[in-house]
């Protein structure tokens, strides 16, 4: 790894404090003695904080082991709905999204103002393209019925919320009826084969769902917090001296793409090819 | 990765520093690119893998290439290569502590075999609706210690 190392030695001219910086700069909040106890106890903050951010998913990728443990085939059999192409789609933009956040990071180090704009308003760009192909993802799931818990397997679902219906009223009136499996079940998979599927597998996608929709959830929230360090960055907030705001925002939104490295070949990929 | 360290010792401590301003390792653009090209490679190669079967380790696989992207991630997007070691350790602790749980949760899911088939078996064809956890677990419980010795624990005391 012969990486190419470009220290920079960031504390002085800190856009055109001088020697403001030693004395009090504006940026450093009264309880804390210097910038660099103040920058590194935010991190300590934000670290913490992910570890948390990390054990609140951990209870999702327990419940993932466990019933993946009880009936790996199910898992085997559904996970060919989902389509490998766009999760690996998804995956290669967040992990572009990653790199301009760090970029961002590291333009906000050296004081490229300006670039640090551009590099967060491609972040947030890949953000939006994620969240659109996730779009897509979910509604083809709706259409085919492939839905958590008793929505699982609900031919007429779509059909009953576009005219109105309550779908859980509608769904009752389901169950009472003749079993429905034969008419959804010959739905085909992305790789076009039939596959059928007990009313089991709707843990699988209630696991899908959960999991991807508290993702989708944080890539909104990465989305906010990006779109705020940007305004910031604009009004001229940030220098070599103090950038921690940015530097926060980006670790925040590597978590999200940490997440789905693990959530991708988790759902994705794993099982038995066909 | 010497020269690498020769500027390090220079320039990013932590507190070392005698004036008190913010010293950071900044690592260059070409560097992140080049992170993000091994990343793209690995995502590339667990897609590619998917297409085989290796039974078992399918997982495992999936699960080592994934982790190697993580480290990635965290030790330079994240920065925690040129970071505070105590930075690194809280995040080493989430993995620690998600592996006690899942482990735990492992264990216990073996003393309620009972549950497992209750699950399979009394789900309703038609709309899967008596999903999880449907079934009382004292009602698993008992007939599960009828044959072994007895365990400790409120629920078997009035048998005795």
């Amino acid at each position: 790894m012969a990486n190419v190392s470009e220290p920079v030695h960031s504390a002085a001219g800190a856009g055109g404090a001088g020697h403001d910086d030693h004395a009090h700069p504006s940026f450093l909040q009264h309880h804390f003695d210097t910038p660099a106890q103040q920058f590194y106890a935010s991190k300590l903050g934000m670290w913490v904080f992910i570890a948390t951010e990390i054990l609140m998913f951990g209870g999702l990728f327990c419940a993932y082991a466990i019933w993946r443990g009880l009936d790996p085939d199910i898992f085997d059999q559904a996970h060919h709905f989902l389509n490998k192409i766009m999760g690996a789609s998804n995956t290669i933009v967040l992990l572009f999204s990653s790199l301009t956040a760090a970029l961002a990071v590291r333009s906000a180090q050296v004081g490229k103002r300006n670039l640090t704009s551009f590099y967060l308003v491609v972040t947030i760009l890949c953000a939006c393209i994620f969240l659109v192909i996730k779009y897509f993802e979910y509604s083809h799931k709706f259409h085919l019925g492939l839905l958590p818990g008793h929505c699982f397997g609900h031919p007429g679902l779509s059909q009953a919320i576009q005219n109105g219906e309550e779908v859980g009223t509608c769904l009752r009136v389901h169950a009472d009826s003749a079993p429905v499996m034969p008419e959804w079940v010959r739905a085909v998979d992305e790789e076009g084969h039939v596959t059928v599927l007990p009313p089991r597998a709707n843990m699988f996608f209630g696991l899908y769902f959960v999991m991807t929709g508290l993702h989708g959830l944080h890539v909104l929230i990465g989305m906010s917090i990006l779109i705020w360090v940007l305004y910031k960055n604009v009004k001229g907030t940030f220098s070599p001296a103090y950038f921690t705001p940015v530097d926060l925002g980006a670790l925040y939104w590597h978590l999200v793409d940490l997440v789905w490295i693990y959530l991708f070949p988790l759902l994705y990929l794993v099982g038995k090819p066909e | 990765m010497s020269a690498e360290h020769t500027h390090e010792h220079q320039h990013e401590t932590l507190a070392h520093d005698g004036d008190g301003a913010v010293h950071v390792h900044i690592a260059s653009t070409r560097f992140y690119i080049g992170i993000f090209a091994a990343l793209i490679c690995l995502t590339v190669a667990t897609v590619k893998v998917s297409y085989y079967d290796f039974g078992q380790a399918n997982i495992i696989i999936a699960i080592l290439i994934a982790t190697m992207k993580a480290s990635l991630v965290a030790a330079f997007f994240m920065h925690l290569r040129h970071d505070s070691l105590f930075n690194t350790l809280s995040f080493i602790a989430a993995f620690l502590f998600l592996g006690i749980f899942i482990l735990l949760t492992n264990d216990d899911l073996g003393v309620r075999q009972h549950d497992r088939e209750g699950y399979v078996q009394h789900i309703s064809q038609s709309t899967g609706q008596e999903a999880p956890g449907g079934e009382p677990a004292t009602s698993a419980t008992v007939d599960d210690v009828a044959g072994e010795a007895p365990r400790g624990g409120a629920g078997h005391e009035k048998k005795e």
